[in-house]
């Protein structure tokens, strides 16, 4: 076992000695997140920057001269009960998830709102309304009239786009889920009309808990994500939003531990054909733990590698990974599978340099199958069920999980299907290696 | 006591159309013995290496070292055993002393004796000076010296020598067949392979002479010898028509076998010399070819192999 270790401290050595692998291990994959996170993010770090967001909220809210309320309850008067529409739309902007996308504020009056938009103060001003409740609700707990033309005004600073786009969609994600509120409210009147209940306040109690029950779904499961992976946690406690240059990092480094993973494992075939693996053979020490302390080398060079990129991606884009012990785990299994792919497609090929070109091949097609590159792009449904043929895919989901927050729990099946593969992919190499030199 | 004895061995690469690197062969090396291996290139002396040294496996045929089987005990085999491989086989990226340290301990040594063994290892190579610079900036000759270092590092009691002397400036030939001599007379068995006829005669006890994978002859240098019979060898130059001079020579009475070397060189074996010569001057006035060189050679391995073979030993 000593000798398997000396071999593969040799090899990590003649690795981390080698500048050429160096720049492929390390470098290039914080060279890369540095571009893209530059061409996302403007200047510090690369988190969007938060948009200041003025909400002027005149909203009278459904029942004429009630003070508006987001919690309505059924037991109130007729339309009393009815959720203030500017309430949800300032409790929308000013949710914990965006609030590292909109900072948000109020002001008493559109005219100064505009005034600080204007002034270069604010980026963004959202001017609800007095009658936005009355037009939504039709004006009648009863749901029967027409909503009426209120509009809600977005004043914005012309060189600004994508901010005041997030907050535009906001907007327009509550007064959608108001109109589905309204309907709901509607058929739940129809409904209950058509029994031949006719009383019209219990009816109006009715069709505002309806709404008010739509409402309170929506809002808890939302529509809109501003999320690119859409992570598939359990959220216990705050949520955190990773960055854009922790997305991208993560994927720049499952993909080039890949080939932090080959450079070793080439050792195998630069060893036979310098002759010193042959050599080894002849020497008193197994083959057994020769192979294995190549396994281990490869192991350890990919650990090192992904280990120094966590902490440079740290250090140098502050990026913030999640939890230590699922970050911890996510890292052993990273370099596992790195190092299971990086020795299978070496166990294939005969000689180094068709290695090299058959591994890079490999690599890339599972890099863009995986989602290594895509960083924070959306591709929707299809592509988050394809990935997950490589053993990538999965890991890269289970640390979309942890850097938004998750725990143990939403990486253990991620987790098991990445070992699992590994195991698979250590098997085959070990099977090709022993028919080769056993 | 036989160290090594071989049984009937065949390699064949690529079957079934690929060479034949060993057919057939067998010898015994003598406990305490220095047994080379005599034979041009592709003759399959690296094959025969590497099948003692449990790296290939035989298709047919066994051999045992130091009485165990290199097919079936190939760990106790290894145990015994030091190989020198033909091609440098050391780590450029680490230093000479770090090279030695290293493969000490994959032959298992370690500790005092390891440290030991290093600095003497180091001493008997030369590289005492030099075992700080990284193996990549040492010359040939220095690399090859390390190459032999590390296989007596563990002070095998057979030691195997694969073409050591290659691409090696005289001096550290010498060094290098000194130190093999003092080896084998402190009791190691040597088997040493070259196509230098002139080492297999100064170094072995025995030699094995190997031609397309077969062992042609085999024997003390004198019992070779006596092969030739009381042939001699005459090497000549002639100015022209080379090809025509070696068709008309081979039927030539008194010409026992001819090759021919490089653009201008002729060998031939002749049955006797003196009645040989002054037809070889008669015929080339008859073709309108002047010999511009002609010298006559003592009977040694070299001949041995032409006699046997009808071509040179270096070809
Ligand atoms: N790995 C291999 N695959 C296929 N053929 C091989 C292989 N190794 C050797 N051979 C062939 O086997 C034959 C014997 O080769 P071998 O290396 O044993 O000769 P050698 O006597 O050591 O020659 P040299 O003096 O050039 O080292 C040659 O024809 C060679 O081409
Ligand atoms: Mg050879």
């Amino acid at each position: 076992m000593l000798r398997a270790l000396l071999v593969a401290a040799k090899d990590v050595r003649h690795v981390y000695r080698s500048r050429a692998s160096l720049v492929l291990m390390l470098v290039a994959p914080l060279l890369v997140t540095g571009a893209i996170g530059a061409a996302f993010g403007s200047g510090e770090g690369f988190e969007i920057e938060a948009t200041r967001t003025v909400v002027v909220d005149q909203d009278r809210g459904a029942g004429a001269g009630h003070p508006a309320s987001t919690d309505a309850s059924a037991d109130g008067g007729a339309g009393a009960g009815f959720p203030a529409a500017g309430a949800a739309i300032r409790a929308a902007l000013g949710s914990p998830e965006l609030a590292d996308l909109v900072d948000l504020t109020t002001s008493p009056d559109p005219q100064s709102a505009r005034a600080a938009v204007d002034a270069g103060v604010a980026d963004v001003a959202v001017v609800i309304p007095p009658d936005l409740s009355e037009a939504l609700w039709g004006g009648s707990p009863f749901g029967d009239g027409e909503p009426g033309p209120a509009t809600i005004q977005i004043y914005k600073d012309a060189s600004r786009t994508v901010g005041p786009g997030i907050v535009a969609a906001v907007v327009e994600q509550v007064v959608r889920t108001c109109q589905g509120a309204v309907a709901a409210a509607r058929s739940a009147v129809a409904a209950t009309a058509a029994h031949g209940l006719d009383d019209p306040a219990a009816l109006g109690a009715l069709a505002s808990a309806a709404a008010s029950d739509f409402l309170t779904r929506a809002q808890s499961d939302p529509g809109l994500s501003l999320r690119a992976r859409p992570p598939s946690v359990s959220t216990t406690g705050p949520e955190r939003a990773p960055n854009v240059a922790a997305q991208v990092l993560i994927g720049m480094m499952v993909f080039f531990t890949l080939f932090g993973a080959s450079v070793p494992a080439r050792s195998v075939l630069d060893e036979h054909r310098a002759g010193t693996l042959p050599r080894l053979f002849t020497t008193a020490t197994p083959r057994s733990l020769i192979l294995g302390g190549k396994y281990i080398a490869v192991f350890v060079v990919v650990l090192l590698q992904s280990i120094i990129l966590l902490i440079a991606g740290l250090l140098l884009y502050g990026a913030h990974w999640g939890a230590f012990g699922p970050v911890a785990v996510l890292t052993v299994c990273g370099a596992v599978v790195a190092a299971s792919l990086g020795l299978v497609t070496v166990s294939f090929a005969k000689t180094p340099g068709q290695a090299g070109a058959v591994s890079s091949v490999i690599f890339v097609f599972l890099g863009l199958v995986s989602g290594s590159f895509t960083g924070t792009a959306d591709l929707g449904q299809v592509y988050s069920v394809l990935r997950r043929i490589s053993p990538l895919g999965w890991l890269l989901e289970a640390w979309d999980n942890i850097m938004f927050g998750g725990s143990f729990s939403d990486i253990v099946l991620p987790v098991l299907v990445v070992l699992a593969f590994s195991l698979v992919f250590f098997a085959l190499a070990t099977f090709f290696f022993r028919r080769r030199y056993a | 006591m036989e160290a090594i004895v071989v049984e009937k061995l065949r390699k064949q690469f690529d079957p079934p159309k690929g060479p034949v690197a060993v057919d057939d062969v067998s010898f015994r090396i003598a406990e305490g013995e220095i047994f080379s291996l005599l034979g041009p290139n592709g003759a399959g002396k690296t094959t025969m290496i590497s099948i003692l040294s449990c790296l290939l496996k035989p298709d047919q045929g066994e051999a045992w070292v130091g009485g165990f089987s290199v097919t079936k005990e190939p760990e106790k085999v290894k145990q015994l055993i030091g190989v020198v491989p033909q091609e440098i086989a050391v780590y450029e990226d680490l230093t000479g002393r770090e090279n030695l340290a290293f493969w000490g301990r994959m032959y298992g040594l370690g500790g005092q004796l390891l440290r030991q063994r290093v600095d003497e290892v180091l001493e008997v190579v030369g590289l005492v000076d030099r075992q700080k610079d990284r193996v990549g900036k040492y010359s040939s000759g220095m690399k090859r010296r390390l190459n032999i270092g590390i296989a007596l590092l563990h002070q095998p009691r057979i030691l195997y020598l694969d073409e050591p002397t290659v691409g090696i400036d005289p001096q550290s030939r010498r060094s290098i067949l000194d130190r093999v001599k003092e080896l084998n007379a402190a009791g190691t068995t040597v088997l040493y392979t070259t196509h230098y006829m002139e080492e297999a005669q100064e170094l072995s006890h025995r030699v094995g002479i190997m031609d397309h994978g077969a062992m042609i002859a085999i024997g003390s240098q004198a019992e070779l010898v006596q092969l030739v019979g009381g042939r001699t060898r005459i090497d000549l130059r002639v100015d022209r028509h080379l090809q025509l001079v070696a068709e008309q020579w081979q039927s030539l009475p008194g010409v026992h076998s001819l090759s021919r070397d490089e653009d201008t060189g002729l060998q031939l074996l002749a049955d006797d010399a003196a009645a040989l010569m002054p037809r070889l001057l008669e015929s080339a006035r008859a073709l309108g070819v002047r010999i511009t060189e002609m010298t006559v050679a003592e009977p040694n391995l070299e001949m041995v192999f032409l006699h046997l073979t009808g071509r040179a030993l270096r070809d």
